[in-house]
């Protein structure tokens, strides 16, 4: 058994081996088909909930993940915020001296959800800037609702 | 509007969920690029993040093993489903029911026919170097229940 705590190495080594077999574009296909057909729990709470379903879904994703983060809905406003300081994953990955993180690894993040938010007529924004240190911001966002 | 704060010491990390994410993984390996891909992924993997413990076992032996299963199961609120069998040259694990099969299951999930090489694989990639070497005895693919012994070469036969 790979433990769920030994599953973002292997996440990790399973972009590498994508990317080294087929290129970049094989790494892609797979983050399309996660968004497609492996976010079910996701879509399920988008098409329900809106914006609140977003809160739902990662409250209960990062608190199990153990995240360092502050997260914010607006329902008013129309818009859901999460500030990560400090992810598990990449942080994993980095702390560890033997792993090399994949080169994109932080690009999984948009890839798998903006266009999944988007479907549903919500907007997705993420700011990767601070990856090295293992931080990233996203902000969702209802264009119907009015400010 | 609603907010939440959270440190990472103000929880336990322990997401299940991922349990599925992997078994997708496999299942979308396989089916691209054949069981045999998966294998060569799955290696891949288990010599890049099993070089310490690989190194733990040339120092300390099956007690090296023994240590990383038991506390790998602790981590998984599964305990109860590991027991070991321990002498100088075998070390026997047997596992009642699999944590990470269990999860899939609970969600609704079909286990990808290739998941059973994440014991497999990842088990035979561990000791590759090493004075022992692996075998994987009994698994049932419903369960993920197991008899599983890592060996000494010598004494293996």
């Amino acid at each position: 058994m790979i433990s769920c705590t030994e599953f973002i190495p292997a996440y990790s080594e399973l972009f590498k081996y994508l990317e080294k077999r087929d290129g970049k574009e094989a790494v892609t296909k797979y983050w399309d088909r996660i968004a497609k057909d492996g976010l079910d729990n996701l879509h399920r709470e988008v098409s329900q909930n809106g914006l609140k379903g977003c809160w739902n879904y990662w409250a209960h994703a990062l608190n199990e993940e153990a995240a360092d983060f502050e997260m914010t809905l607006d329902e008013e406003k129309g818009e859901f915020r999460i500030i990560m300081h400090h992810c598990p994953s990449k942080g994993r990955l980095l702390e560890e001296a033997h792993l090399q993180p994949y080169s994109d690894y932080c690009g999984h993040c948009p890839a798998l959800y903006k266009g999944l938010i988007e479907s549903y007529g919500l907007t997705y924004e993420s700011d990767l800037s601070g990856t090295a240190n293992a931080a990233c911001a996203a902000i969702i966002t209802d264009p119907n609702v009015k400010k | 509007m609603e907010k939440m704060v959270r440190k990472a010491s103000d929880n336990k990390y322990l997401h299940k969920d991922f349990h599925i994410g992997l078994n997708f993984g496999i299942g979308y390996i396989a089916k691209l690029h054949g069981d045999d891909a998966v294998i060569e992924y799955l290696k891949e993997y288990a010599r890049v993040f099993h070089k310490p413990l690989r190194e733990d076992v040339s120092k300390r032996g099956l007690a090296a093993l023994e240590d990383y299963f038991r506390k790998q199961y602790e981590t998984e609120e599964a305990a109860d489903d590991i027991t070991f069998e321990r002498s100088e040259d075998e070390l026997r694990i047997s596992i009642k029911e699999c944590p990470a099969i269990t999860h899939i299951r609970k969600n609704g999930g079909e286990i990808a026919p290739m998941f059973v090489e994440t014991t497999r694989t990842v088990n035979e990639t561990i000791v590759q170097g090493t004075p022992y070497a692996f075998e994987l005895i009994s698994f049932d693919i419903d369960t993920g229940a197991s008899e599983q012994r890592f060996y000494k070469k010598e004494a293996g036969a």
